[in-house]
């Protein structure tokens, strides 16, 4: 499980941002010495840090050029700073991403498994029942079989088996695209989803996204 | 200052002048002086008068002249004594030491506003810093909750009038606080359209992305991305057909780049349209819809002004909105790029 550091003043908004991640498969730690910011963060051996600009006694752009002297951790500022400076400043200083406040969680969570993506490249490669999905080149494979899928058919069917064994209304997983900037419609999505299901078929995976009346879709 | 003017001016020096000549010929005549003594007399006291009178008005002259002459060549009047030098007569230096004092103690109060507007403009943006974090907290809060499209909508109502104040706050500022770079369009629009993606998707909202691949324009991200927000924002607030369309598209002309954001909402009354970008104009539309301000194409146009981008608006009432933003390329970046 990958471990993220929060390093945010505001109480409330850590422990909101801090279940989020939880909800999400992250394990969360949040920064609440502001004292020996650097030391403790080290210490910690996390796997990413938030980091928010305006902190109590130090400056979140000074504290990001220290933390990258140690190590290579990769950082997200997320800050309600949101001035073209800032960003230039917070991104040459060696952030990876720059997110402003108020976000929308979706999108923090993208940018999140994003980075992690970039990092760790085998992070492409999903399995279900068998079958291969390689993300990176929008495919899916079984012994020898290999079917290739639209971009709007991969998200989808990444989104459903992230939810594997639950139901997923047709508004989530529009709102999903959305956030992956395929801004589609209720009807491009009904297309989409029977193509996908069709696919799905040509490589032996037969009735696996069912239809739930009035709640949405379910993989098996 | 005129020969006519100054004549005109020195009138009663002159009567005076003329009045003590004709004295001093009855002084003359009275101590039976010759005709030869009289004339004489009268040549030196003419010729010294007439002297007296044209080094005096050719002194005055020049610093008038040279002081009018640059008071209207300069836009900036008030640094006039910048620019000229102090004279050499009395009346002169009077008035050079109470412009030069009067403009002295203008200065010291318009920077006693200058020094309040700008500490009033950073605590707006403190403030604004501030408050964006409880509305963070709540959005992460009602996250994945039944409640989310109720509370949502006003909480994205808030963000986007607490954004107005923070960027009427900026266009009002004097020092420029914006970065012009390179920046693709296609990245901010979809930055915009996932801030306001619950709404459209809530309305049904068809869009339509065209031709707006691998765009560049040179802005300020920031201050772009707001101003097409409050373009979205309104053709979010003002549609009004049963299948709604949003068009964003791209023109490139010449040296010029066209944004063109497209709606098929209620448009804008005829008599509207000239006064859209007018602080506080509400108009027919804000009257039909609460929670205008009238301030936000306000600001769109100052900031637009400020980054060098043209804003005009066509609207066909009942039929359709279009912003159309101008982008110009700057050749001198071309070239250095």
């Amino acid at each position: 499980m990958k471990k993220i550091i929060i390093v945010e003043d505001d109480y409330i908004l850590a422990r909101e941002q801090k279940e989020l991640l939880q909800n999400n498969g992250y394990s969360v730690i949040i920064l609440d010495d502001f004292k020996n910011p650097l030391e403790t963060i080290l210490k910690q051996n996390g796997d990413m840090i938030l980091l928010d600009i305006n902190l109590p006694k130090i400056n979140g752009e000074f504290l990001l050029r220290e933390i990258r002297k140690e190590t290579n951790i990769p950082i997200i500022m997320v800050t309600s700073r949101n001035t073209e400076t800032d960003e230039i400043i917070s991104m040459t200083a060696g952030a990876d991403d720059f997110i402003t406040k108020p976000y929308n969680p979706n999108i923090l969570l993208l940018r999140i498994e994003a980075i992690f993506k970039r990092i760790n490249k085998e992070q492409d490669k999903l399995e279900y029942r068998g079958v291969k999905i390689d993300k990176a080149r929008s495919e899916i494979k079984v012994e020898g079989k290999t079917v290739i899928l639209s971009k709007n058919e991969l998200i989808i069917l990444d989104f459903l088996i992230r939810n594997q064994g639950k139901i997923v209304s047709r508004d989530e997983i529009i709102n999903y695209l959305w956030d992956t900037e395929e801004f589609i419609d209720d009807n491009t999505l009904t297309v989409n989803i029977n193509r996908l299901r069709n696919k799905l078929e040509q490589i032996g995976l037969k009735n696996v996204v069912q239809t739930r009346r009035g709640q949405g879709y379910l993989l098996v | 200052m005129k020969l006519k003017q100054y004549i005109k001016d020195n009138i009663v020096n002159m009567i005076i002048y003329i009045t003590t000549l004709s004295i001093l010929y009855l002084f003359c005549r009275i101590l039976k002086l010759n005709i030869e003594a009289i004339i004489s007399i009268y040549i030196i006291l003419f010729i010294s008068g007439i002297a007296i009178f044209f080094y005096n008005y050719y002194r005055k002259r020049a610093f008038y002249i040279d002081f009018k002459k640059k008071l209207q060549e300069i836009e900036k009047k008030y640094i006039i004594t910048e620019l000229i030098e102090r004279p050499e007569f009395l009346e002169g230096q009077i008035l050079y030491d109470s412009i030069y004092e009067i403009n002295k103690n203008m200065n010291e109060e318009i920077k006693k506003y200058k020094i309040s507007l700008e500490e009033q403009k950073e605590y707006i943006e403190m403030w604004i810093h501030e408050v964006k974090i409880p509305v963070s907290s709540i959005m992460l809060m009602i996250y994945k909750k039944d409640e989310i499209s109720k509370v949502l909508k006003p909480i994205k109502t808030i963000d986007n009038l607490v954004e107005q104040v923070l960027y009427y706050a900026r266009s009002e500022n004097l020092e420029k606080d914006y970065i012009i770079k390179e920046i693709k369009l296609k990245e901010i629009i979809n930055s915009v359209i996932k801030r306001n993606k619950e709404i459209l998707i809530l309305k049904k909202v068809e869009i339509k992305i065209e031709k707006l691949e691998e765009v560049k324009v040179l802005t300020d991200s920031k201050w772009l991305e707001f101003i097409i927000n409050q373009i979205i924002n309104n053709s979010i607030k003002y549609l009004n057909k049963e299948k709604s369309i949003i068009k964003i598209s791209v023109e490139q002309k010449e040296k010029k780049q066209i944004l063109s954001i497209y709606d098929n909402g209620i448009g804008i009354p005829k008599t509207d349209i000239n006064k859209v970008f007018n602080k506080a104009f509400t108009g027919e539309n804000g009257r039909k819809i609460q929670a205008s301000t009238g301030m936000g194409l306000y600001i769109c146009k100052q900031l637009c002004e400020k980054i060098g981008h043209k804003i005009v608006i066509e609207a066909q009432e009942n039929e359709y909105t279009r912003v159309d933003i101008t982008f110009s390329q700057n050749e001198l970046y071309e070239t250095l790029k």
